[in-house]
């Protein structure tokens, strides 16, 4: 894997979900990151900035998130960053694995994907933004 | 996105596409509710050609069991590829949903068999 590292700005519309996965598979690919990697990356990508996109602003439209992720060391590093309203993704209710059936809830299911997948995430406010990141060592 | 339709004596097999992302789960949504609305008790979810979901489509596939089985139905979900398999394993569905390897293994655990 190849240092190196990319800011990526994608309009609050989640037909932008498929460009931004995009970006990421033609750097990780230009950077050696094995697929398997990219593949959770691009996950954990989708849900992070999904999220933002559908509950991070009153209105949507002419907002934008940022995505930088960069490659160092045995660790790829993204984070996602957007000025909407303060929210911890990190707080949302781990779901009940070994609930039946008839008790799994529907939410909470992205969050706890995007922290299976990533071997970190941390979530902090920085002036006036919502800053959540996550890392991904590379065997 | 593609949903096929294929009705085997009183199984619906329906087979999707390769992505099933937060722009495709509400149509997929719609079509697997209306089924089973139309009265199907017997879904198998082919995904064979399945190579990526996200959480807006592994809803689906847990409000889709969770209808179909409280009205004494059952939903099979069969031919996941290994990183799909990999994604049902982490959240938990592969405890509360039956998965099968195949069409034939998914048609089986319905009490149907495949057409010689």
């Amino acid at each position: 894997m190849h240092e190196g590292s990319i800011s990526i700005h994608v309009a609050a519309d989640v037909r932008e979900i498929e460009r931004l996965n995009k970006l990421v598979r033609q750097f990780g690919e230009l950077h050696d990151v094995p697929s398997r990697t990219l593949y959770a990356v691009n996950l954990a990508l989708d849900e992070l900035v999904t999220n933002v996109i559908l509950y991070g602003f009153d209105v949507p439209e002419g907002r934008q998130v940022t995505v930088k992720i960069a490659t160092a060391a045995g660790e790829l590093v993204a984070s996602v960053m957007d000025d909407g309203r303060a929210f911890n993704p990190l707080e949302v209710k781990a779901p009940d694995l070994n609930a039946p059936l008839e008790r799994r809830d529907l939410g909470g299911l992205g969050v706890h994907l995007v922290r299976s997948l990533m071997d970190a995430v941390s979530y902090s406010r920085d002036d006036e933004r919502n800053v959540l990141t996550v890392r991904k060592r590379i065997r | 996105m593609q949903i096929n339709e294929q009705k085997q004596g009183d199984v619906m097999i329906v087979a999707i596409d390769d992505h099933l992302d937060t722009i495709a789960a509400p149509a997929f949504e719609q079509r697997l509710l209306g089924l089973i609305d139309g009265g199907e008790r017997k879904l198998i979810v082919d995904c064979s050609a399945l190579q990526y979901v996200n959480s807006a489509g592994l809803k689906v596939f847990l409000l889709t069991a969770k209808k179909i089985e409280t009205l004494g139905g059952q939903l099979v979900i069969c031919s996941l590829a290994a990183s799909v398999l990999m994604i049902f394993e982490m959240i938990g569905f592969t405890r509360i949903m039956k998965i099968a390897p195949n069409r034939e293994e998914a048609l089986l655990a319905l009490g149907s068999s495949a057409p010689a």
